[in-house]
């Protein structure tokens, strides 16, 4: 490649005084592009999980087999509390980024910490639930999908735990403040997603 | 000497179009038709034809124009066209126009597909199966289910193929009928023809399903009412000596000489499994898929058939290819079949 | 040493990739022993297909890609506009990863060519195989390798990812922004790519050989065949999720970067064809992913998605498959067209020196595919055997898409209209796609008429409408924005005879390879098979020979390109008089594309208002903007 006719060539991350950078973007839209980029993502999620429910689809109502399959039930009851667990992480989440835009840091650690401990104890009841519930993703094609929409979700839900951890090690090492707490919004969105996701997967998978 | 350009792309674009819907029409292009279903399809395609051509016709005349007339001559090379942006009434015409020709196609192809999948009286069914790598018919007759891999069928009889896989999916077609349906695991799917013509047509697989795709192949032979009643009578006949191998009795196909029950076994069980890829004179099968059974046997021990039949790929014949031919027959026929096969290959092959 | 073991590049990805294979094999072998398997430590299946997840994330992780989020997480200092890894100043700075869109840009055009390459060479095999009927060079299970790595390395690793090159390079510029919206993500997407397209091909070396199931890996004979297949679940995965992220990171750009005063109507149709396509790739390629992700757990884990066989009792549902695939697989073929819409928009107006006609129709009908793109999938099974009714409205919508893309030909026709064409390469390229596409849209059409497509699906009608639309239309879109951009990216100008002679040797031997193949598919020749009828065999020979010499007429290009880059002459900044934002800067832009973001004042086409400009500059440095010119005189009338 050519010299550029631009007079900045490679610099080092340390020289940022004299810094060329490039001009500030002109802002063309309210929306933030974190948040924009946050939801298209999450546009694409829903697709994902949409494929997963066609083949529930075409499994349980077009071909119209039993479900649960014969001989085994779901235990509708402990995913009931489940749910109820990953819910109410969704209110501390809330109850976290309020105290953080209102600058109460004690409040926003505590409540990113018991969102995190929330989160968790879901995944374990969930993985718990496989290891007893007695049948294998082998057994039938309802257990495949079974075992594949609620497996696809708890896949969300250890990638939304991974990331809600590092924004609760960042919120004690004291970062994030009332001004800048996007780092604390844009994964929250998709924790409240990855809850929204599954009060449908339990709908449709456990209830109806 | 001065013609008006248009006017002249014009002239070109009708003679063009003329002489490309008639090498369409005139020139057929497709294979011998051999059923009722034929028609309405070749009629749709010479439709389809008359309509694309010209629209083609007209895209490819409108390039070369512009190209001819617009085209940047010496002096031109700093002057830009009239700033045209748009003109409504034009747009609204080339929306409607392609939309009314469209769903009027639309309609047409409709009614060509009722016609095609009409329910007739007096349909004969014929059972498919589609397996790695061979197709096998069934056909119910006299409360009998008659297994072969010979598709014969009654001239001006409507039919209803039911299709079904045992594997992956294969579709069945052929090709002189003009229709095909894919052969789907777990599911029945249907395709109707009414044959027309008498003669030996090709049974196609057209959905990829693996190495011997290619050579998943076999005939479906349209005959008279009359012989097809023959020859259905002689199966039910032979089907009812074969089947109850141990009531003995004199089989009614068994030119094979000697070898008695197993014999015969091994022959039906020949034509209902082999026959689909094995041309072999005795059975009156005439596969393509695999070695010509009639000769390549001679001088071959009990044994060594019993081996090409159970474990096939050890050994592999000449220009043939290891994997085309299943592999599971140790499992899906029964030791006395296997026994009926081995001795009936034997005894033919002498 | 260790220092370079633990910098960002190729050292710490080698590392790193010891380190997958550790870990998948540690992985598989403790679970395996969890779960009191046989032969725990010693299964090759397993550890291979968790290797090949693991072993280029872990390549990734190692060259640098995930470093700044890494440290982030850690909540280490960082800082969102460092710009340590931007910008070129040597050819080695393209094996790094950086986050410059112009050198992803440059990146991704060159892997997806060289994947080009190697699928167009597999097809020259096939070909030779093909040339007379019987078996001559590879045995079937070869041959069908062959068309299904063919297949998916020319539409997953070239038609896909060299339109998202472009655009990478080319988009930022056109709307005025200094850089694509995430550029760290950028730089992820493109290392997916070579990841995705080393999976594909290395599935050559598998025991039992490459996937053999067609680009369309229809379960259940994808989850029944030998270990190859696996490759092709996770290549596409990979392909799959790095055309999301850069379509999310393109209509984020577009939304939110665009200059001042360049509002949605006064985008370059390149533009809105990049956003249609994203939102496309965003709605649509989560699907393929999950049809991937089916087959690898039936085959894997031993999921049962598609064991329907009877007696089984799994209960599995083979269309399932289909429905999901087409759902992403349609709009796919959309994927690979809409951004050669934009191209074709972009050349023909500034070559034919005229605005686009009906600029807003051009913008809403791209709109019209991509809605109506979601409601046809189904046309490709319409011999599928499910249930009949979804036929006939499959049937009309299918057939409906002809009239947004009528729209889109008509206007480019309209645009020539009393232009002032200059028919150079990229134009020729834009003018011999109008006629080939059209042609491959019409036999589209054609397939949409069931009773007819019951006739030829599966044929080699298909083939021929696949190349049309691929080859003369994507492809041909391709070639004309490499040239027409080729002074922007590389600062030197191609050689305008050689390209001459590529258009009319592609143009005349595409026809004489693809359009016999209608005929074949007519008289009944079925697809994806090594050996055919007596009867097909002239055809077929013709096909060959007339492919062998559209091959070689890629050896054109290719030298073409490659000699001019090194040293062709030096290209002005604006050299084609274009309006576009892209061409007022200097060939090639400087490092952080402007100086000062320009502001819009008009469209983007107003060629032949006179002093019509599309964006002005406040900063003085940068180049002046090029008016359009004047009007020609009536060129008709001489
Ligand atoms: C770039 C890729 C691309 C594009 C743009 C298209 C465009 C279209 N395709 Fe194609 N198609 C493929 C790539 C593409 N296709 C591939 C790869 C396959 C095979 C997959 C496989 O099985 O491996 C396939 C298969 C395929 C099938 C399934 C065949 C089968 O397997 O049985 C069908 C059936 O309806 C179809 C239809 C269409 C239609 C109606 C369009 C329309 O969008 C075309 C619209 C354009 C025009 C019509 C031309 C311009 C319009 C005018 C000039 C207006 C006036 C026109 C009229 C009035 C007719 N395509
Ligand atoms: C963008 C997509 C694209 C492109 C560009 C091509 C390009 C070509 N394709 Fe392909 N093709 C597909 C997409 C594409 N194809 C798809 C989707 C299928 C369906 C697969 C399936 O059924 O699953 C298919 C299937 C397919 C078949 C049918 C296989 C079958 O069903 O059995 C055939 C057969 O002839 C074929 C041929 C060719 C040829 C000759 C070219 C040529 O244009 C290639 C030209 C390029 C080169 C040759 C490379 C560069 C040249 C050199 C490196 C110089 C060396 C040259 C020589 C040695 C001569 N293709
Ligand atoms: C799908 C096609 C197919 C079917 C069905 C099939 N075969 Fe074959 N057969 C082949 C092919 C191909 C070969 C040659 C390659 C080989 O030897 O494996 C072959 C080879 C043989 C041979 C060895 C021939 C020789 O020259 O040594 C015998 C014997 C044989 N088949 C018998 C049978 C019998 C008996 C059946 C039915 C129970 C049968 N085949 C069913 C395809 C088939
Ligand atoms: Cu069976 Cu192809
Ligand atoms: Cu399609």
């Amino acid at each position: 490649m050519e010299a550029v006719s631009s007079t900045a060539g490679l610099h080092h991350a340390g020289e940022a005084e004299h810094h060329h950078g490039p001009p500030a973007a002109h802002r063309s839209s309210r929306v933030d592009p974190q948040l924009l980029g946050m939801l298209l993502f999450i546009i694409s999620e829903i697709m994902v999980f949409g494929a997963f429910f066609t083949a529930y689809f075409f499994i349980r109502v077009v071909d119209g087999n039993p479900w649960p399959a014969e001989g085994t039930e779901l235990p509708k009851l402990i995913a009931g509390v489940n749910t109820a667990i990953l819910l109410s992480s969704s209110i501390t989440l809330h109850w976290a980024l309020e105290a953080i835009r209102r600058g109460n840091r004690a409040a926003f650690k505590a409540g990113m910490a018991t969102t995190f401990l929330l989160g968790a104890t879901f995944l374990f009841v969930q993985i718990n639930e496989y290891v007893h519930i007695g049948f294998a993703p082998s057994n039938s094609a309802q257990a495949s999908v079974f075992y594949g929409l609620t497996g696809l979700h708890g896949a969300h839900v250890a990638l939304g735990l991974m990331i809600l951890l590092m924004v609760t090690v960042r919120a004690f090492r004291g970062h994030f403040s009332p001004e800048e707490h996007r780092g604390v919004e844009v994964p929250g969105i998709y924790w409240h997603f990855v809850d929204v996701m599954w009060v449908i997967v339990y709908c449709t998978v456990y209830l109806l | 000497m001065r013609r008006h350009p248009v006017a002249l792309m014009v002239g070109v674009g009708l003679v063009a179009s003329a002489i490309g819907i008639a090498l369409a029409l005139i020139i057929d292009w497709f294979p011998t038709d051999a059923a009722k279903q034929a028609g309405p399809i070749d009629t749709l395609y010479d439709v389809l034809m008359i309509i694309s051509v010209p629209v083609f016709v007209l895209v490819v005349c409108a390039t070369l124009l512009s190209v001819w007339q617009f085209r940047m001559r010496p002096g031109q090379e700093r002057q830009d066209g009239p700033p045209i942006h748009g003109n409504t009434r034009l747009e609204i015409v080339w929306t409607a126009i392609p939309a009314i020709v469209l769903v009027s196609l639309c309609s047409y192809a409709y009614t060509v597909l009722t016609d095609i999948e009409e329910k007739k009286p007096n349909t004969l069914t014929v059972n498919v199966t589609g397996q790695q790598f061979a197709w096998r018919y069934a056909y119910d007759q006299d409360g009998r289910t008659i297994e072969t891999t010979q598709l014969v069928l009654p001239k001006d009889r409507p039919v209803l193929f039911k299709v079904r896989a045992l594997d992956v999916i294969h579709d069945f077609w052929v090709p002189a009928f003009r229709v095909k349906i894919d052969a789907v695991p777990g599911i029945v799917t249907e395709v109707r023809a009414t044959p027309t013509k008498t003669g030996t047509f090709e049974v196609v697989c057209a959905e990829l399903c693996g190495l011997g795709h290619a050579v998943m192949r076999s005939t479906a032979r349209v005959v008279t009412p009359a012989a097809y009643d023959s020859w259905i009578a002689e199966q039910v006949r032979g089907g009812s000596a074969g089947g109850g191998a141990a009531g003995g009795g004199d089989s009614g196909g068994g030119a094979s000489g000697g070898g008695g029950d197993a014999a015969a076994l091994g022959r039906e069980t020949f034509v209902s499994n082999c026959g689909s890829c094995h041309t072999l004179a005795d059975a009156g099968t005439n596969g393509s898929a695999g070695p010509d059974l009639t000769t390549a046997l001679r001088g071959q021990s009990e044994d060594e058939i019993r081996e090409d039949i159970v474990d096939p790929d050890k050994r592999v014949e000449e220009g043939y290819q290891p994997g085309v031919m299943p592999s599971n027959f140790s499992q899906t026929l029964s030791s006395e079949q296997i026994d009926g096969l081995v001795t009936y290959l034997a005894s033919v092959s002498r | 040493m260790t220092a370079k073991l633990r910098a960002p590049g190729w050292y710490r990805a080698a590392l790193f990739i010891l380190l997958g294979l550790a870990f998948s094999y540690a992985l598989v072998g403790v679970v395996r022993t969890l779960m009191h398997y046989p032969d725990a430590w010693s299964d090759g299946n397993a550890i291979t297909t968790v290797s090949l997840i693991a072993i280029p994330l872990f390549f990734l992780v190692g060259l640098g890609c995930f470093d700044y989020w890494f440290y982030y997480a850690a909540g280490r200092p960082t800082r969102a506009e460092d710009h340590s890894s931007h910008g070129a100043t040597s050819w080695k700075a393209y094996f790094r990863v950086n986050t410059d869109h112009k050198v992803i840009g440059i990146q991704y055009i060159c892997v997806s060519f060289f994947f080009m390459f190697l699928g167009g060479l597999i097809a020259m095999l096939m070909r030779a195989e093909l040339a007379q009927p019987g078996m001559q060079f590879v045995d079937s299970a070869t041959f069908n390798g062959l068309f299904s790595v063919h297949a998916a390395l020319l539409i997953f690793l070239f038609v896909i990812p060299v339109f998202a090159g472009i655009a990478n390079y080319v988009l930022p510029l056109m709307i005025g922004a200094p850089d694509m919206a995430f550029p760290r993500l950028n730089a992820l997407s493109f290392w997916m790519l070579p990841m995705a397209g080393l999976l594909l091909t290395a599935s050559f070396f598998a025991p039992g050989g490459a996937f053999a199931s067609g680009w369309t890996a229809y379960a259940p004979l994808s989850t029944d065949m030998p270990l190859g297949q696996v490759f092709f679940t996770i290549g596409v995965q990979f392909a799959g999720a790095s055309s999301i992220a850069t379509a999310l990171n393109f209509l984020v750009t577009i939304i939110t970067m665009r200059a001042p005063g360049m509002s949605f109507f006064r985008m370059p149709l390149l533009v809105w064809a990049n956003f249609s396509t994203s939102l496309l790739v965003v709605i649509a390629t989560p699907f393929v992913a999950a049809s991937q992700f089916f087959v690898l757990l039936d085959r894997a884990l031993g999921f049962n998605f598609f064991d329907a066989f009877v007696g089984s009792g799994k209960n599995g549902s083979v269309l399932m498959y289909q429905h999901v695939f087409w759902f992403y697989s349609h709009p796919a073929v959309y994927i690979m067209m809409l951004p050669g819409f934009g191209i074709v928009s972009e050349v023909l107006s500034v070559k034919a020196r005229k605005p686009i006609f009906g600029y807003r129709m051009m913008a809403f009908s791209l709109l019209a595919i991509v809605a109506l793109g979601f409601t046809v999938w189904a046309h490709h099974m319409f011999v599928s055997g499910m249930q009949a009714w979804i036929r006939v409205p499959m049937m009309i919508t299918t057939a409906i898409i002809a009239v947004p893309t009528g729209i889109k030909i008509f206007s480019w026709l309209a645009t020539l209209w009393r232009g002032v064409l200059h028919l150079d390469t990229p134009m020729l390229f834009a003018l011999g796609f109008l006629t080939t596409f059209t042609l491959g849209g019409i036999s589209g059409v054609m397939l949409s008429m069931i009773p007819f497509d019951i006739y030829v699906s599966d044929t080699y009608f298909i083939v021929a409408h696949i190349h049309y639309v691929l080859f003369g239309g994507s492809l041909f879109t391709i070639f004309a924005g490499i040239y027409y951009w080729f002074p922007k990216m590389t600062g030197r100008m191609y050689d305008e005879r050689l390209g001459k002679i590529h258009f009319w040797c592609t143009f005349v031997f595409f026809n004489v390879t693809f359009a016999p193949m209608h005929l074949l598919g007519l008289d009944g020749m079925p697809r994806r098979v090594a050996d055919y009828a007596e009867q097909y065999a002239t055809l077929n020979l013709l096909v060959t020979i007339a492919s062998f010499a559209l091959g070689l007429s890629m050896l054109v290009f290719l030298y073409n390109m490659v000699a001019s880059w090194r040293g062709g002459p030096r290209a002005a900044a604006n050299p084609w008089r274009a309006l576009t934002l892209e061409w007022q800067v200097s060939s090639p832009p400087p490092i952080f594309n402007f100086d000062a973001v320009p502001t819009v004042v008009g469209g983007p086409y107003e060629y032949g208002v006179p002093g019509a400009v599309h964006g002005i500059f406040q900063s003085p440095t940068e180049a002046k903007p090029t008016p359009a010119g004047s009007v020609a005189t009536s060129p008709t009338r001489e």
